[in-house]
This record gives C-alpha cells, sequence and structure tokens, in this order.
C-alpha cells in the first residue's frame, strides 16, 4: 500500500456517494458496533464491547502472535543482567518442596515460542467524526512495547510497505477513556487511508452486497485493514 | 541393541503430563493495581479476591495461558466470551522484604486444603471452577514502577503419578463427522442452559449418532451405571500429546468420587479460524484412576509457576517506560520527532540533535525563546548565564516567566529559567549560572576584589564554553558578546548571535565579516565593526521591537543550529546565501546560512554571506592570538582600556582613517 496522498484525493473524489458519508456520529458508530459484535459473535473473530460508565465505550480485541524469530527483547525480563536481586532468587522452600517431585506430571512450560499480546481498540472520535484505533503490544508479563520494538516485531518486508504509510500517523497518546498510554492512528489521516482500501475492494468486487456500505461495512473494513 | 530404550519411551508416554498454565498479564493489569494499591489497599495487605480466565480456541504453538486483564479486580463482572473464569487470590504485599518471606508453602497449602475440603464435601460437584484456582502473590515498587510477582496453580497430586491405559487420539480418530457435530450442538446446548458461554467441566454420554451433556452436579442422575464414563473438560492446551492443568484437580475429584478404576476423558479444544469453527482436534484420553488412600489427610500439592530461567522463584516486570511519567514524556517527546523525520526528513540525524549542548548566554526574551524551541527538538542539555532578575515587564516577552517570579524583586532569570524548564519537560537536563560578563571598555580594576571576581568570571566563562557545542549570544549588549565570542573562536564553537531582524538598519555586505563560526544575522557586523552610539541606540531596540521579533529570530537562531548539525561539515559548512535558494541544498533540511537577515515590515529575508573580517575586533587572529598567549592579562587589559585599543590593534583604527581619507578626497 504505497498510495500518494495526491491519488489518495483523486481516488477519494470518485468514490460512489454512499462511501462520502463516511462520516460517522457517535450514533452511527454504535450502531456499527452492535452489527460488527453481531457477526464477529458469529465468526468468533473476538471483538467485544468494554463499557465505562454512561454510553461510553469501546470495541476490544487481544490477540496472541508468536514473535519472529530471533527478536527477544528482555523476554525474562532481563533489564538487570548482572546482580539479580535476592527477590528474584528461587525460593528454597517451594524448589525443595513437592514441585520438584511433581516433574513427571508436568511438562516443561517454556517449550513454546515467545508471543506477544496485542491489543485492540476502536473507540469514536468526536472532532473527526471517525473510529480511531488505538493499540499497543506487550509480552506476557504485561510490559508494553516501544513502538520501536513494535517495528522491530514485524516482518521486515512488510515493515518495507508499512513505512511509507499507515505507521506514519502513528503517535503516541493517552487513552481517552482508561488514561493509559496506547499508541493511535491519528483520525486525520483515516480517510487518506481508507479510501484506497475501500475504493480497492469495491474494485475487486469483494463485499459487493448492496447493504454492506449502508451497514457496519466501512467500519468493518477499517478493522480488517488495520488489525 | 537391547529393546530397553523403546519400553522406557513407551512407559513415559502412558505417564499423563500436564501443560502447566503460563501466567499472562495484560498491560492494563498493572496500572489497575497501581491504583488499587494507590486509592484503595494502600497498606492493606489482606488476601482479595481476583478473577483471570483461560480460553481452549488457541492456534497451535501458543503457551496455555491464564490471563489476568484491567478488570481482573472486578470479580463479579463479565468474563470474556467463550472464555472460561478462574478465581484466585492476590496477597500485595507492602515491602520486597514481605514478598520474599511469604511462606509461599503455607499459601499453597492453605488453597490446596479448600479444594480438597470441597472435592471431599460435594461442593467442588456443585461449583466446579474452585478446581481451577490460583494464587498471585505481589509487590509493586511504585517508586520505580518494578512490578514483583508469582504465580501459583494449585493442583493436588496423586501420590502415584496418572497412567493412560492407551495413546491420546483426536476426536475426529474416534468419533464420526455426525458424532462430532452432534457433541459441538450438545456443548452449545449445555451452554445456553447454564447461562454461560464456557462450561468448564461436563459429563457425557454418546451413541453413534447422539451425544448428550450434563453439568457435573447432574452425575447421580445422568450416569446410571458406571461401567462407561465420559468427562469433558474445557482444555486451554494445545499440544496433540496433553492435557492442561485444570484436567489435574478434577481427576483427584473424579478418583475420589466415584469407584471408577477406567476413566474417559475429553479434553475439549474449539477453535474458529477465519470463521470456520471446529473441534475435531479435541483429544481423548483414557485414564487409570489411581486408588486414593481412604482417609481424609489432604494430598501433597504442587504449582507455583517457574521463573523464565526455569527455576522456582518470583519474577519481575519494570514498567518505568509506561508507567513512569517523566519516562512517558520523554518517550512521547521523542517520538514526536521520529515521527517528524519520518513523515518530513527520513535521513535526519536527530540523536546529533537531541545530543547537542547548548550554551544560552542570556535568559531575557531571545533567551526564552531559544530555550523553547531547543526544548521542541528534545535537546537534552541547556545551560543559561544571566545576571539579572525578573521585572514586571518580562513575563509577556519571556515564555519561561510568570508574573509571581517578579514579585520581591524577582527571581534570578538563569536560575528561574532552569526551575521553568524542568517543569516543563522533567527530562531536561537544565543548569543556571547568575554570573557577569566582563566587557570591553568597562574596568574592572577598582579593587583587588572586583580584578580577582572578573577572572574567575572569565574562567566559569572558559569552562562552559568548553564543556558545550553551541553557544548562544543572547545578550543585550554586543559588547558583552565580545568575550564569548573570543573564547567561542578560539576553541571554535558554533556561535550563534543575538540575530536582529531589522528594517531599519542596511546591510552593508562588503564590509560584512562573516566570523570564522556563525552568525545569525549580527545586529550588524557585530563585534566587527567596532562600538559606537549609534550601535547602542540600536542594541537598546531588540527589547522595544515588535513583540513577534524575539520568537522570529529565537526560533530561526535554533533551525539555523539544526541544519548547520546536519551538514557534514558542521560548523565549517561553507555559508549559503540567497543565491543559493535554487540551488540543490547542503543538508537534507535545506540551506546553512551563516546570517539570516529579516525584514519584518516586508515579512522578508535574505541570507547575505560574506568572507571573514580580518580586522574583527573579537575573532581577527590578532586578538586570538593575544588571547592564547597572555589569557586574562589581555582581557583585563581590553576590560580596562577605552574602545579604541581594541580598534588599534586589529588596525581598524587605522582603516576608518583610510576609509575617511577616501570620502573626503573623493568630495567634490
Amino acid at each position: 500500500m504505497t498510495v500518494q496522498p495526491e491519488q489518495a484525493d483523486v481516488l477519494t473524489r470518485s468514490l460512489p456517494l454512499e462511501m462520502n458519508c463516511r462520516a460517522l456520529d457517535e450514533e452511527r458508530f454504535c450502531r456499527c458496533c452492535r452489527l460488527i459484535l453481531r457477526r464477529s459473535d458469529q465468526l468468533r473473530d473476538g471483538w467485544s464491547w468494554e463499557a465505562l460508565q454512561g454510553s461510553e465505550g469501546y470495541l476490544k480485541k487481544t490477540t496472541l502472535r508468536p514473535l519472529p524469530a530471533g527478536w527477544g527483547p528482555e523476554q525474562d525480563g532481563g533489564e538487570s543482567p548482572g546482580a539479580e536481586p535476592a527477590a528474584l532468587q528461587p525460593d528454597p522452600l517451594v524448589s525443595t518442596g513437592s514441585e520438584e517431585e511433581d516433574a513427571d506430571l508436568r511438562l516443561p512450560s517454556n517449550s513454546s515460542s515467545p508471543v506477544l499480546q496485542w491489543e485492540y481498540h476502536v473507540l469514536y472520535s468526536c472532532s473527526y467524526a471517525t473510529p480511531v484505533l488505538y493499540f499497543r503490544a506487550f509480552t506476557l508479563d504485561g510490559r508494553s512495547l516501544t513502538l520501536e520494538e513494535i517495528w522491530k516485531s514485524i516482518h521486515p518486508n512488510f515493515g518495507l510497505r508499512l513505512q511509507n504509510c499507515p505507521l506514519n500517523a502513528v503517535s503516541q497518546q493517552e487513552h481517552p477513556l482508561l488514561g493509559q498510554p496506547f499508541f493511535f492512528l491519528h483520525p486525520c489521516r483515516t480517510e487518506e487511508f481508507m479510501g484506497p482500501v475501500l475504493q480497492a475492494a469495491l474494485d475487486h468486487g469483494r463485499y459487493a452486497h448492496p447493504g454492506f456500505w449502508v451497514h457496519e461495512g466501512p467500519m468493518r473494513f477499517y478493522l480488517e485493514t488495520w488489525t | 541393541m537391547s529393546s530397553l530404550p523403546d519400553n522406557n519411551d513407551s512407559m513415559v508416554q502412558m505417564l499423563l503430563q500436564f501443560a502447566p498454565f503460563s501466567s499472562a498479564l495484560e498491560a492494563g493489569f498493572w496500572h489497575q493495581l497501581t491504583q488499587k494499591k494507590l486509592n484503595d489497599y494502600r497498606l492493606d495487605e489482606s488476601p482479595k479476591c481476583i478473577k483471570g480466565y483461560y480460553y481452549n480456541g488457541d492456534p497451535v504453538g501458543l503457551p496455555t495461558r491464564l490471563t489476568l486483564e484491567f478488570s481482573a479486580f472486578d470479580v463479579d463482572g463479565p468474563t470474556p466470551a467463550r472464555c472460561c473464569p478462574a478465581l484466585g487470590t492476590l496477597y500485595n504485599t507492602n515491602t520486597l522484604d514481605a514478598f520474599r518471606a511469604t511462606d509461599k508453602k503455607a499459601l499453597l497449602e492453605k488453597e490446596a486444603k479448600e479444594i480438597w475440603d470441597a472435592i471431599q464435601s460435594g461442593a467442588a460437584l456443585k461449583n466446579p471452577s474452585i478446581l481451577c484456582k490460583f494464587i498471585l502473590l505481589t509487590f509493586a515498587d511504585l517508586k520505580k514502577y518494578h512490578f514483583y510477582y508469582w504465580f501459583c496453580f494449585p493442583a493436588l497430586c496423586f501420590p502415584e503419578g496418572l497412567k493412560m491405559i492407551q495413546p491420546p487420539v483426536t476426536l475426529e480418530q474416534v468419533f464420526s463427522q455426525r458424532q462430532i457435530s452432534a457433541l459441538q450442538e450438545s456443548y452449545d446446548g449445555l451452554c445456553l442452559k447454564s447461562g454461560i458461554t464456557a462450561v468448564p467441566f461436563f459429563l457425557m454420554k454418546y451413541t453413534e449418532d447422539t451425544v448428550e451433556m450434563a453439568l457435573l452436579e447432574d452425575w447421580k442422575k445422568f450416569f446410571t451405571d458406571t461401567k462407561k464414563v465420559t468427562v469433558g473438560v474445557y482444555d486451554p492446551c494445545t499440544l496433540s500429546q496433553h492435557p492442561g492443568w485444570p484436567l489435574r484437580n478434577l481427576l483427584v475429584l473424579l478418583a475420589k468420587g466415584s469407584e471408577m478404576e477406567v476413566v474417559e476423558l475429553l479434553c475439549f479444544r474449539d477453535q474458529t479460524l477465519q470463521g470456520n469453527r471446529s473441534i475435531k482436534h479435541s483429544v481423548v484420553f483414557q485414564v487409570k484412576l489411581p486408588e486414593l488412600p481412604n482417609n481424609s489427610v489432604c494430598l501433597k500439592s504442587v504449582g507455583w509457576e517457574k521463573n523464565p530461567k526455569g527455576a522456582m522463584g518470583p519474577r519481575m516486570v519494570n514498567l518505568s517506560e509506561c508507567m513512569d511519567p517523566k519516562r512517558l514524556a520523554e518517550s512521547s517527546v521523542d517520538l514526536n520527532l521520529k515521527l517528524m523525520r519520518w513523515r518530513l526528513v527520513p535521513s535526519l540525524d536527530l540523536d546529533k540533535v537531541v545530543s547537542t549542548k547548548c550554551l544560552l548566554l542570556g535568559a531575557g526574551t531571545l533567551g526564552c525563546n531559544v530555550a523553547r524551541t531547543l526544548m521542541g527538538w528534545g535537546v537534552r542539555h541547556i545551560t543559561f548565564v544571566d545576571n539579572a532578575n525578573i521585572s514586571y515587564s518580562n513575563p509577556v516577552r519571556q515564555p519561561l516567566y510568570e508574573f509571581e517570579d517578579c514579585l520581591g524583586g524577582g527571581k534570578s532569570k538563569a536560575m528561574a529559567a532552569v526551575d521553568r524548564l524542568n517543569k516543563i519537560f522533567p527530562g531536561v537536563n537544565a543548569e543556571g549560572y547568575n554570573m557577569s560578563i566582563p566587557m570591553p571598555g568597562h574596568p574592572v580594576n577598582f579593587s583587588q576584589a572586583t580584578l580577582s571576581q572578573a577572572q574567575k568570571d572569565v574562567e566559569q566563562l572558559e569552562k562552559l564554553i568548553s564543556e558545550h557545542d553551541v553557544v548562544f549570544l543572547l545578550m543585550d549588549t554586543r559588547e558583552s558578546r565580545w568575550l564569548p565570542t573570543v573564547i567561542a573562536a578560539s576553541k571554535r564553537k558554533v556561535r550563534k548571535e543575538k540575530e536582529k531582524i531589522n528594517s531599519e538598519y542596511p546591510c552593508e555586505p562588503g564590509k560584512l565579516a562573516s566570523i570564522t563560526v556563525f552568525s545569525v544575522d549580527d545586529y550588524f557586523p557585530s563585534i566587527c565593526k567596532g562600538v559606537s552610539t549609534r550601535d547602542r541606540t540600536l542594541d537598546q531596540q531588540c527589547t522595544v521591537s515588535r513583540p513577534g521579533l524575539a520568537m522570529i529570530a529565537g526560533a530561526l537562531a535554533v533551525e539555523l543550529m539544526v541544519s548547520i548539525l546536519q551538514h557534514s561539515e558542521g560548523g565549517y559548512a561553507v555559508a549559503s546565501s540567497s543565491d543559493d535558494r535554487m540551488n540543490e541544498p547542503p543538508t537534507s533540511l535545506g540551506l546553512v546560512p551563516h546570517q539570516i537577515r529579516g525584514f519584518l515590515s516586508r515579512f522578508d529575508n535574505v541570507l547575505p554571506a560574506s568572507l571573514a573580517f580580518d580586522k574583527c575586533t573579537a575573532c581577527s587572529p590578532v586578538v586570538l592570538d593575544h588571547y592564547e598567549r597572555e589569557g586574562f592579562s589581555f582581557l583585563s587589559q581590553v576590560f580596562n582600556s577605552s574602545h579604541s585599543f581594541l580598534e588599534d590593534l586589529t588596525g581598524l583604527t587605522l582603516l576608518h582613517q583610510e576609509t575617511q581619507a577616501a570620502e573626503v578626497n573623493h568630495s567634490p
């Protein structure tokens, strides 16, 4: 996906009428979310609705992905390579007790490859009238990755493709509802990126169903594109 | 070869081995624990109820996890769809010592006893989730944002281990397609009937085309004879030869509650890939149930999680980067700059900018604006020198000060500027020096005290200049710029002079001397042109100039510094001039002028360029030579003499005379 802004503009302008109504109001956003959730429940692809006080809430999905080989930032929390604090030493009472005798019954636990947990939230942005994707990736011990580490975890071929495009719009910001640091795709470029993607899908005859664009279509597409 | 190894192999294979849970914490869990500790628990160390969940739909290769997310503290809250909840007990200690000293064996035994009692009393049949409990021991060091933790997934142990009577098989090996569909329907029905989306344990009967299911509590109704009993367990493991941890305590329950010798176990796995649901990879085990000693003494228990080193010890995660507000500010500032680089100038060498040490001589209108722009560029090392206090007229033009700073005679500018930088961005490394800079024609020899003070000031300034990479001359008298110019020229530092965007004073290209280093539009040829009363009136104009001027000038000075830093020759870069505007720029950021001369009335800039002036009173070879040979004795001579001393020394006086003579001769 290497679409220049100028091209994107041309594409956006040539999109069918319904698609130019891509601007969502909050009510339509919630309606789309409900449709997506219903569909997601059939597909069992893991989207859920996290409700907060009042009517506020967001779509959420967490997935696990194995790490590419050779990528290993402190899988073992190994930031203190030298002097390991005494608190992290094996506990003699536990390690000499029945736990050791249990070895026959217990598979070695770290036989599987290291994984990253990816958390995606889709919120509604009032100012841009678009869905906004917030995301973060963390190791199994709950440590969030820096954007650079995330880059490293992306396959180089894919990374090259992304470099010229969407991650340009990634920034770090506090999650507006949770107050925790997240990365997010800045909404000002959502339309620019989604325009060509939607157009390409139309050209390939995907989602030809007439109701698609009226209902959850663009939102669903947003999710498929970014997560 | 003997057949012994083979025998051993098959022995091992027939031994039932369980995949232990790997603890999986979402980032939000630690944020929530921090909130709980600060707002609710405080010093309360009593055990707390928390909730995790596990899932049986993972693709092969993922570890078998028990996940805790930020909602873990809301025990009555919803569990993610099609996941099984696991209740846990949180022991959050107040100190690392308490964390270490906690008797983990006792914690485990207490929990195991509860499970054992529930099995004995039959309560576990009614509420089988008790079979899948966990313990979490934590210590949150909220000063360093280090979190120590240790999970335990208690499991009761059969004294003799467990044996399979035949190797495990997948569901599709033993069930027809029709039976598999029936099983799936039956399981969904059981969920629906129970009002949940995942049933952790269930009973099962099947024929060639039907499958029936029931909850554990309906055992007696469901199984009329116990010849053939199948029990299902929602299994989070993805390995084809092994069950996950939840089965362990279920087997104890089965062994204790029935007289069966063999039980068929369905490890139920339910995966949906791209919309296609499949349960056929579920695994069926035939397990021989050992006889349990016929007394009520609790079985031995295990379950503490190994750390990543494979040892029976706790884990620690350092979250300062994502939780310490100061670290967050730093990473956000850096990230913003990186994004700017990605978007605009991929070849920009940001490290060079960020690591540049900047000395700001003057913390006034220009000093404040230069400092703020440097902060915007992520520059960490900023030092102020100023001898003035903040006055009432300052805050509106000098963005590092406020009204309060003017009270009681005013705070020292250099110190107040440092405080404010730290408030704006704690990651900055700022220092302030409240000191004067000796000037030519301003005698320092009134007393021994004044002389030695001047010497001290000179030494301090020399030290500061040698410790920094770039020196900004942002003072409001030109004389005060002489000394730092001499020192910096001698040390070959990049120097930015206070700039003037002046609509009145014409430039004089022929006489301009761009000094060995850079000057961003000096007032006029700066020190190079000697000192006159006319100059001084212009100097004073700076503080009463249009308010936007200092911001424009401060911003340009910093942007110019950044451009210079991107040039391969750095401070020795050849000057760009206005004529170069159509040419290939020398750096990724564009031109590198030595001077920017602006005209606010026309909103226009020009980039003059000229050769170094060999009669400059500050940076000409003769001055530098004297300074380098004689040091302070030369400097004090300059301070104590009249203005003409330097002009005589450099030959400027002679030049003036010649010029005047020429003009006189030329006049009609």
